[in-house]
């Protein structure tokens, strides 16, 4: 009876197979619920959703928020925004590809122009969302767009705010320059919710602080019937302007550092040895801003991208040089810390040096003669360092130049920095895959070779020795790092000595530097006139290029407050080309500090305040 | 024997491969009407899925369910992967994988569990019963990887997962005595269980189930999802407001409108009568594997296509009277239709794995 029981309750129960068929039954009950409620909601109730779809759509637009603006130390405005008239498409409510062309002829523009932004943003954005076609219309243009407006339903023209720079080129590497998001860019969170057309930094402090520049965007919610036409305008989300940022950047200095430098390439950094606050970062050749926040043909834009002498380059953080002889400073600094260099001990310099086969030649023909340290690094000898060089080798310069921090990035808040080279037989062995050659290191020990910096990082090393060792961290926004400077690690006694000969380079009669000398203010600093091996720039057809000429200096001497580098592509001598450069923005700073420096020699000379080029 | 079972699928099953590509085509022309992209990505991942089912057709199925617990083994180490290490995106933690090449493993669960569910319920080939003891080891083989989905927060993947369970065990059949006590006791144990739940639910979970009791209570709040949904497939009428017409969608009202949604989106853009055409293909394919399931002789191969007849019919209904309102919004996909690689790939290879068992099951 119980076996029974129990086989009937399995065959109750049935075969998988059988339960099966009840599951595919369910199946199809489910799909005819499916097929039911889809006729009830989309047949019988059609007219009343569709009422509510199209009586009843909120459209909400977003408001593009005002970019923050940019001043200098002092409050001076460097960008700020103004209005302009930008077109827009919203590739959803295009009828035909006809409009488009419509639009072109208006705007007097070839189609193509627009149809690459309709090609870009479009792809990646829903077709509800408007794209930018062009900014920057002229009146002319959105008349005629305009009175086209009633037969182009998915078009229509904004007021958008767009980036004013006052001072036209000023800077301009430093500020860098806005343009539309790109599709890379909408990947990025922060640009997820804004408006296209939307203003986004593209390099400089533009990008590097977009998120805080950049403010967030409001909503315009109105009430809308099915042609997209306004019924009421509801309850508005005004945009969050975006946070204006203060820079540690002088106006007074960055102008005459660019002044200065005129049309010749080269690169200025002025900063504080103190706390790392850039003062002044001029780079040349340089670009318009406005005109590259702007609309621009590819023509213009190429030419920018591709012109010889690298105008989007910012020579001071990117532009990559031989020292020449300022690095004599690091290797005398080794020199002191090996304990292989006696600043009093006496040298003979006969204007040749051996090793091997290879004869090296001083700067100045057949040589300085008897001299010591002090007037080695005064008239910049050639021969006491390759000496010196050569007892010390590669390692141990290379070791001191790193804890100067060459070689590395100085971590300034400004986008694609580059760092120079330092080498060693262990950078060798691993880039060049050969050993070190003892003919390579007199070059290095007078700053040529493969050793490259760049002119930010020499600053900051000739800033490291004004304050004895303390090295700060360059930076460009005013009040962002705590003034912290961290040791490099070499004795305090050695950077006396070696300040002291500075100083003579620039006030001894016969200094390179003499020229940089200013009566007032005590200025010490070290030149260089480093070899080409490359060539570049216009005169690519000459044999041997001129040399890079350099002055890094910093006053004033007894309690330093600026440190000055100054590069100049190809000038020549360093004294003589770099070091006026330096000179004009010494003085200018004198001229703005006087009051809080120490009581001068003699007073300023007026008629340089507007550093006319020397 | 690559070109045997390629003959094989052309000669036998031309309908098949039509329906597939239907349902591929709308897909397709469904979200790049939502926004071209998503459909040249989904494009890209169809065809991957594409060379991962023919993959699946070159290996017996049976020596895929002699392997099943490594395949099992694989995918919850890496569901314990994505705990770890996981790529967020959206608030959710799901996503392994380098670059724009993210795969989500709780996807891959749901064949993997497939496979490990018929190894386990079957003893050398053939049928066996229930045990106590083999019933717990797949309740917790289920609700492991179950409770590691849920709490990435994906319920839908979890719910798909106790789904196929479920299907396994109606398969084997529970003494009435069990169900019986289970019953009982489940209803004794309901307000502890759901207390726990409700208190370990995500606030979004706990707003759609919210609700899905009230749709209307908060319409512009959590009622949102469903209401704007049935609004979408509502406007549509007979046939439907065009490609640039359908405003739901286009004006963004319709949250989710590439993922859980995009039966709504399509509805509204073709009608009622897009609708029953779309509704026909899935239903043949739904057809097409429970046919494979009922024909093979084998237990193995039944039991397999039974769990993908089970995974593919209970997401495809699930889904359809989500988007109707009918079901509350757990985020179940739309198979073959969803915006999605890993479910793609899914939903691809388990149809290739149907194929499989025809083409095997016979020699």
């Amino acid at each position: 009876m119980a076996l029974d029981s129990r086989s009937l309750k399995r065959s109750l129960l049935g075969t998988p197979r059988a339960r099966f068929r009840g599951l595919i039954l369910l199946f199809w009950a489910g799909l005819s619920v499916v097929v039911i409620r889809l006729y009830v909601v989309e047949v019988i109730k059609h007219k009343h959703y569709l009422a509510l779809a199209q009586e009843n759509i909120v459209k909400a637009t977003p408001i593009p928020p005002l970019r923050g603006e940019i001043t200098d130390r002092n409050g001076v405005v460097l960008v700020h925004n103004g209005p302009e008239f930008a077109l827009f498409e919203i590739p959803g409510e295009v009828r035909s590809s006809q409009e488009i062309r419509w639009v072109a002829t208006d705007l007097g523009i070839p189609v193509s122009r627009l149809l690459r932004s309709t090609r870009s943003l479009g792809f990646v954005l829903p077709s509800h969302v408007p794209i930018p076609l062009l900014a920057g219309l002229s009146m002319a243009q959105v008349g005629r767009v305009n009175m086209d407006l009633y037969r182009l339903p998915g078009f229509f023209i904004q007021i958008m705010p767009k980036r004013i720079y006052p001072d036209n080129n000023l800077a301009a590497h430093l500020l860098g320059y806005v343009g539309s998001f790109t599709p890379g860019d909408l990947k990025r969170s922060l640009y997820r919710h804004l408006p296209p057309g939307t203003g986004v930094g593209k390099s400089g402090i533009e990008k590097e602080y977009d998120g805080w520049l950049q403010g967030s965007p409001g909503l315009r919610r109105q009430l809308v019937n099915s042609h997209g036409a306004m019924i009421k305008s509801l309850r508005e989300k005004p945009p969050g302007e975006g946070r204006s940022l203060r820079l540690t950047i002088d106006v007074r200095l960055q102008s005459v550092a660019e002044r200065m430098l005129g049309d010749r390439r080269g690169a200025v950094v002025a900063l504080d040895p103190r706390n790392g606050e850039v003062l002044a970062m001029a780079s040349h050749p340089a670009y318009s801003p406005g005109e590259l926040s702007q609309a621009m043909s590819t023509v213009r834009w190429s030419a920018l991208v591709h012109a010889q002498d690298h105008p989007l380059t910012n020579r001071a953080t990117q532009g990559l040089y031989p020292p020449g002889s300022v690095f004599k400073i690091v290797t005398t600094m080794s020199g002191l810390q090996e304990g292989k260099l006696d600043p009093d001990k006496t040298f003979q310099c006969g204007g040749t040096f051996r090793v091997g086969s290879v004869i090296f030649h001083d700067w100045k023909k057949g040589g300085h003669g008897t001299l010591r340290l002090h007037r080695a690094i005064e008239q910049s000898c050639d021969i006491f360092f390759y000496t010196l060089g050569m007892k010390l080798g590669p390692d141990a310069i290379a070791r001191v130049a790193r804890d100067f921090g060459l070689g590395q990035k100085t971590g300034i808040d400004l986008p694609a920095e580059l760092s120079g080279v330092v080498p060693d037989r262990a950078w060798k062995k691993k880039y060049l895959h050969a050993p070190w050659y003892p003919g390579e290191t007199p070059p290095m020990a007078i700053g040529q070779g493969y050793l490259t910096v760049t002119p930010l990082e020499m600053a900051r090393l000739m800033g490291a020795v004004a304050m004895n060792g303390q090295i700060s961290s360059p930076h460009l926004r005013l009040g962002k790092q705590k003034t912290s400077l961290s040791s490099v690690g070499l004795p305090v006694k050695d950077f006396a000595i070696v300040k002291a000969d500075l100083r003579d380079v620039v006030a001894a009669p016969h200094g390179t530097g003499h020229p940089v000398n200013l009566p007032f203010f005590a200025i010490a600093g070290k030149t260089g006139t480093a070899q080409v091996v490359s060539n570049r720039g216009p005169n690519k057809d000459k044999k041997r290029p001129r040399a890079d000429s350099w002055f890094v200096g910093f006053g004033p001497f007894d309690s330093p407050r600026i440190v000055v580098a100054v590069l100049i592509e190809n000038g020549g001598d360093g004294g003589d080309v770099a070091g006026p450069v330096a000179r004009e923005v010494f003085r200018m700073y004198y001229v703005i500090h006087s009051t809080e420096l120490p009581s001068p020699v003699a007073p300023p000379t007026p008629l340089l305040t507007g550093g006319r080029p020397l | 024997m690559k070109n045997e079972v390629v003959a094989y699928i052309l000669k036998v099953h031309p309908l098949f491969l039509v329906a597939l590509g239907g349902v591929l085509g709308i897909d397709l022309l469904t979200l790049y009407s939502v926004a071209p992209y998503l459909a040249m990505k989904q494009g890209i991942w169809e065809i991957v899925g594409l060379f991962v089912s023919a993959g699946i057709l070159m290996v017996p199925y049976t020596l895929l369910v002699r392997n099943a617990r490594i395949i099992y083994g694989i995918v919850l180490t890496l569901l314990f992967v994505v705990v770890l290490f996981g790529h967020q995106s959206h608030g959710a933690r799901r996503w392994i994988g380098v670059g724009w090449f993210q795969v989500q493993p709780s996807e891959f669960m749901i064949l993997a569990l497939i496979f490990f569910l018929t190894a386990t319920l079957l003893r050398n080939g053939k049928d066996v019963h229930l045990t106590p003891g083999l019933f717990a080891g797949s309740a917790i083989a289920t609700l492991l990887p179950a409770f590691l989905i849920a709490r990435q927060p994906d319920l839908g993947t979890a719910v798909e997962l106790t789904i196929i369970f479920s299907v396994y065990i109606l398969l084997k059949g529970i003494p009435s005595r069990v169900v019986g006590i289970s019953l009982i006791g489940g209803l004794a144990f309901f307000p502890v269980a759901w207390e726990v739940l409700w208190t370990h639910l995500h606030e979004f979970q706990k707003d759609r189930i919210r609700a899905f009791i009230d749709p209307a209570s908060d319409p512009s709040g959590m009622g949102y999802h469903t209401i704007q949904s049935i609004v979408a497939v509502g406007s549509g009428g007979w046939f439907g407001q065009g490609l640039s017409g359908a405003t739901q969608v286009r004006y963004q009202f319709l949250p989710g409108a590439q993922t859980d949604f995009v039966f709504a989106v399509f509805t509204e853009e073709w009608g009622f009568a897009g609708a029953l055409l779309f509704l026909s293909l899935m239903a043949y394919l739904v057809w097409f594997a429970t046919r494979t399931a009922l024909e093979c002789r084998d237990p193995v191969g039944f039991y397999l296509a039974s769990g993908v007849s089970g995974f593919f019919l209970f997401g495809f209904l699930i889904n359809a009277l989500m988007v109707l309102g009918v079901l509350p919004v757990v985020g179940v996909p739309m198979p073959l239709m969803s915006y999605g690689g890993s479910a793609m790939i899914v939903s691809l290879g388990s149809l290739a794995l149907l194929l499989n068992i025809r083409f095997y099951a016979k020699r």
